[in-house]
């Protein structure tokens, strides 16, 4: 969406993203997809090599997209387990909007059981 | 094989973003991208909620901790040229660890300055930007930060943004 505000402003951009679900469906201009965790859009710390191809690819695509909506790829090999990946992005604690929701589910339970007895 | 959105997502979040029914732009926004990149100017925009610790606060995250549904949707500036221990992150939805390690890893400062001295990029803008991703209402985004933002990259003759969703 920042996206979609620089472009109408006269600025070319291209989004980097880990979501291509969420670019698509909100209409970005240029998407580059990168199969990555959360907070490393362009890899891991300290991966030159790596970083330096995932910004090769979006340039790339910056210079060849001919119409709003264009998208790639660009193959990178996380050098993670997806399971240890998937828990290693996320804040040691949980953030409010999560801590609330499980309060909530936990009141919810709370009230079910004592309507049970 | 096609990049897969949801890898990375612990089930119950991804089946929650798959409930959100959003607007699709309609016509998608478009800035033909018309210079050779080698004379382009390019900015880098992150919204990993970094900042400069010399000269910026955090990103208000202990309103978000009373107000859950709300996230700061101001915007910090980032030098070219931030040193690793200028940075600092507020983003309470990630692990920081990694972007402090090496800003990047969001924001990919020194590589766009390795591509502006090999000649394949004509500058990296003196300043990037950071926002902090986490908005359950991006009205602010849309009508205040986004086009202020705008602005002042095009006050500084950027053509081009690398932006990375965190």
């Amino acid at each position: 969406m920042l996206a979609q505000e620089f472009e109408k402003a006269g600025l070319s951009t291209v989004t980097v993203t880990m979501m291509p679900y969420w670019a698509e469906k909100m209409g970005t201009p240029r998407t580059l997809a990168v199969e990555v965790p959360f907070g490393h859009a362009f890899g891991t710390p300290g991966d030159r090599d790596m970083q330096m191809s995932v910004v090769r690819a979006a340039l790339a695509l910056l210079e060849e997209a001919r119409e709003p909506g264009a998208t790639s790829e660009v193959e990178i090999e996380w050098p993670q387990p997806s399971d240890e990946a998937r828990k290693d992005w996320q804040p040691s604690e949980p953030s409010p909007i999560i801590k609330m929701m499980r309060e909530q589910a936990q009141a919810r339970a709370d009230a079910a059981r004592s309507q049970e007895q | 094989m096609p990049v897969d959105s949801f890898k990375y997502l612990p089930r119950s979040i991804a089946a929650y973003y798959q409930t959100l029914v959003v607007q699709k732009a309609d016509p998608i926004p478009w800035t033909a991208f018309s210079k050779p990149l080698n004379e382009c100017r390019v900015a880098a925009v992150t919204t990993a909620g970094i900042y400069n610790k010399d000269s910026d606060p955090p990103f208000d995250a202990e309103r978000e901790k009373r107000e859950p549904m709300w996230g700061d949707p101001t915007y910090r500036r980032i030098p070219r040229d931030v040193r690793r221990d200028q940075i600092g992150a507020s983003h309470l939805h990630l692990n920081n660890r990694d972007m402090l390690a090496d800003v990047n890893t969001v924001l990919p400062l020194q590589r766009l300055a390795e591509f502006e001295s090999g000649g394949v990029i004509g500058s990296l803008a003196q300043t990037n930007y950071s926002f902090m991703g986490f908005q359950p209402n991006t009205t602010e985004w849309r009508e205040r930060y986004g086009p202020e933002v705008a602005g002042l990259l095009k006050d500084e003759a950027v053509d081009a943004v690398l932006l990375a969703p965190a």
